[in-house]
């Protein structure tokens, strides 16, 4: 009786990432830019040509060249797709002659023209803007409802991480500072599987997805359960988890290099026009999928036996061992989840900022302002408080410097915690 | 003897008086000297009797730190069926007791043994699969979680008996039925005590461990709560309850035990213990044997 539970409970996990990984081959329905390699030159550079408009640009003349005398050339077709073959992985410099433009069709900065731009792996997409920067043209309106969409789209990257963050703070009260590195290790992984391996994007993802929940499972399991037996105090594991943060991130610089990457699939998708605010199909899917993944948490937390019990080891873990619940299980399956939900955040993320080695230390600060905002320990806190501070941040741009936006947002959500010191939705202590 | 200077009383100050240092003084020089002679006829008693025990644990020390031992070689044990009550003073490690017997406080040696199983430093979930139920004196429901979640937990290791049992539980403790939805964090202390007590309930233990059931509830409660516990314990659960509420307490146990300084100092019959004229002097107060006497006669 006993055992049959325990393995349909194990048989679960499994399933959720699955599932999980079925909603991320939503990215399937996009179509892959057909691009077939040309003769023996393993690599390529490639790009679409669009103007202000988002119409394809014809005819217009690429060059790429290396420092071994490598050239190659391509001029854009109809679709204004270039491909220029290359040797493979290097340092080349691409440059597009501005004489075959079109009339009337200008670089966004007529002066770069010609690019270096370094590959780790076989192929890259090289975008040439064009049409005028003209942010100034827009109404204030429309450009406070695009930076709100994108803020919103921000905030569910964010939300991805600050979940996993809040649900291990709860269980095990540790402030977890190598959370940012597991963001990044989902999106290594995926850059991995999509430009190295060639699998699809979606899979790729999948596949980061479950990628980070065993690293999640073998961080708690190697690490942080021993420490946790050993009774060793909450600000000494923070202190490590620190460590080991720095240590990660060294690794990835080794392996993966400083500089930032783009994935193979969709780097250079144009975006579409949804009245005022534009958006790339990716962004849309990619949100969708993050929506998705933060409904089935929140009904994980809220309906089923171990989401249940994850709650009720955060409230209390004497009281669940005492109440028949393995702590250490439940814990372990909060850093699964965690941990994957924070993979999904990295892979999603770099589709719109690339690929790079310190992207998610660069996002934590974010995501703990984010779940502290929104009360601390609580899920749906930290989601709300993500999406706050995403759309804070972009809004706050508006008025700031854009350099400044992070403190900006961070200001304000100083501000509201001196107002509301237990975060959006966090309870006060109850008295007596 | 000079006029009594009321600014200086040391002197004259009645050696006796509660609370100055020659009474705590006596009190502990007579409480060690009465402890170690009942030690010596008790312990063998105790050991004769308990040949058949459901759950008894040998010479037990544990503690929270290490090298700072709460309990110093307890022994007790509780026979089937039977009803044991705890007493003695705070501090004395009552709730400790409880807690190694439950496997939350690591016992350094000795052993816990549970129908001829070794138990001693197994997981309390582990425990609570071999029918053994706690509720803490603090901290004994889940805050956050709603009533009903609180007694999902309760019945976590078996959810398919999750309906029955709640109706049963719910039949003893209605207010529990009424406000299911609610969160714990909401109810009154005397509520969450009901709480507590139900989510215990709900795994159908065979041996239930309460540590202070009827703290903090009003008289009427307190004897609601007696009521009940003999009521589960009459249904057929092993009953093994701390109460700092001693002599009611000691009425309705078969079996008493009075621990102090993490030993039993005292065992017997609740009967015999609630007259027993040290145990009262000790830790049912004088004052209140007195009253009671007077009463009485
Ligand atoms: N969590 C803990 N960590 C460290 N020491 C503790 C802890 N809990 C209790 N103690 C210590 O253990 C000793 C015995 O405590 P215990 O709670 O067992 O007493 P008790 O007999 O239940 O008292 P009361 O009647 O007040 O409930 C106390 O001196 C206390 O300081
Ligand atoms: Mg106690």
């Amino acid at each position: 009786m006993n055992h049959t539970v325990t393995r349909i409970e194990r048989r679960r996990w499994p399933a959720l990432l699955l599932l999980l990984g079925v909603l991320t081959a939503c990215f399937g329905l996009l179509a892959a830019p057909g691009n077939a390699a040309k003769e023996d030159l393993t690599g390529e550079i490639s790009g679409v040509m669009r103007d202000a408009q988002g119409q394809p640009i014809a005819g217009v003349s690429f060059q790429v060249t290396n420092a071994s005398g490598f050239t190659g050339s391509d001029i854009s077709n109809r679709q204004g797709e270039w491909v220029v073959p290359i040797p493979g992985p290097g340092q080349y410099v691409v440059s597009l002659d501005p004489a075959t433009l079109p009339a009337g069709v200008t670089l966004t900065n007529p002066e770069r023209t010609s690019l270096t731009v370094s590959l780790l792996s076989n192929s890259k997409t090289v975008a040439f803007p064009t049409g005028a920067a003209d942010t100034t043209r827009e109404s204030f309106l429309d450009r406070f409802l695009q930076l709100a969409v994108d803020g919103l789209v921000f905030g569910l990257v964010i939300a991805l991480a600050g979940v996993g963050l809040s649900m291990i703070f709860g269980t095990t009260g540790l402030t977890n500072f190598a959370h940012g590195e597991i963001v990044t290790l989902g999106a290594l992984a995926t850059f991995v599987f999509n430009n190295f391996i060639g699998l699809p994007f979606p899979l790729a993802v999948a596949l980061a997805v479950v990628v980070c929940g065993l690293f999640g499972a073998l961080n708690d399991w190697g690490l942080w359960k021993p420490l946790r037996k050993k009774g060793v105090s909450l600000i000494a594991m923070l202190v490590v988890s620190i460590g080991l943060g720095i240590l990660l991130r060294y690794i990835y610089l080794f392996f993966f290099g400083g500089d930032t990457e783009q994935y193979a699939s969709y780097s250079g998708q144009p975006g579409l026009a949804l009245g005022p605010v534009d958006i790339t199909p990716k962004v849309i899917i990619g949100s969708v999928v993050a929506i998705l993944a933060l409904v089935l948490t929140m009904m994980w937390l809220g309906l089923t036996r171990n989401g249940k019990a994850s709650r009720a080891v955060s409230d209390n873990p004497a009281l669940a061992s005492a109440s028949g619940i393995n702590v250490e299980r439940v814990i372990n399956q909060v850093w699964i989840i965690g941990a994957a939900l924070a993979g999904l955040s990295g892979a999603l993320y770099s589709m719109s900022v690339g690929v790079n080695w310190l992207e998610g230390f660069q996002l934590l600060l974010l995501v703990f302002a984010g779940v502290v905002l929104g009360g601390l320990g609580t899920a749906l806190g930290a989601i709300v408080g993500s999406l706050v501070v995403g759309v804070l941040l972009q809004i706050s741009t508006l008025f700031l410097p854009t350099e400044m936006k992070t403190v900006g947002a961070l200001l304000i959500m100083i501000i509201i915690l001196l107002i509301r010191p237990q975060g959006l939705l966090g309870r006060r202590e109850r008295v007596g | 003897m000079n006029a009594i200077d009321p600014f200086e009383p040391t002197e004259q100050a009645d050696p006796l008086q509660p609370g100055s240092e020659e009474f705590m003084e006596e009190l502990h020089v007579d409480a060690e000297q009465r402890t170690r002679s009942q030690e010596l006829t008790t312990r063998e008693h105790h050991l004769a009797t308990s040949g058949n025990a459901l759950l008894r644990a040998d010479e037990l020390v544990a503690g929270y730190i290490p090298g700072v031992n709460i309990l110093n070689g307890c022994d007790f044990y509780v026979d089937d069926g039977e009803m044991v009550g705890i007493i003695g003073p705070n501090g004395a490690g009552k709730s400790t007791l409880l807690k190694a017997l439950f496997g939350l406080v690591r016992v350094g040696s000795g052993t816990v043994i549970l129908k001829n199983e070794d138990i001693t430093n197994l997981r309390a979930d582990r425990l609570v699969r071999q029918g053994l139920g706690f509720v803490p004196q603090t901290n004994n429901v889940f805050p956050s979680l709603t009533i009903e979640e609180n007694l999902q937990m309760g019945a976590y290791l078996a959810p398919k008996q999750f309906k029955d049992r709640f109706d049963y539980v719910t039949g003893i403790f209605p207010r529990l039925g009424e406000r299911r939805k609610q969160r714990a964090s909401a109810l009154s202390g005397g509520e969450r005590q009901m709480l507590a007590m139900g989510r215990a309930l709900m795994m159908e233990p065979s041996v239930l461990l309460l540590d202070e059931p009827s703290a903090g509830l009003s008289p009427a409660l307190q004897d609601e709560v007696f009521v009940r516990v003999r009521d589960i314990n009459k249904a057929g659960v092993t009953v093994i309850m701390v109460e700092q509420n001693a002599r009611r307490c000691l009425q309705i146990v078969d079996r008493g035990y009075v621990l102090d300084q993490g030993r039993n100092a005292y065992t017997g019959t609740g009967r015999d213990l609630a007259h027993d004229p040290k145990v009262i002097s000790l830790y049912l107060g004088t004052l209140g044997a007195e009253r009671d006497e007077g009463t009485k006669g």
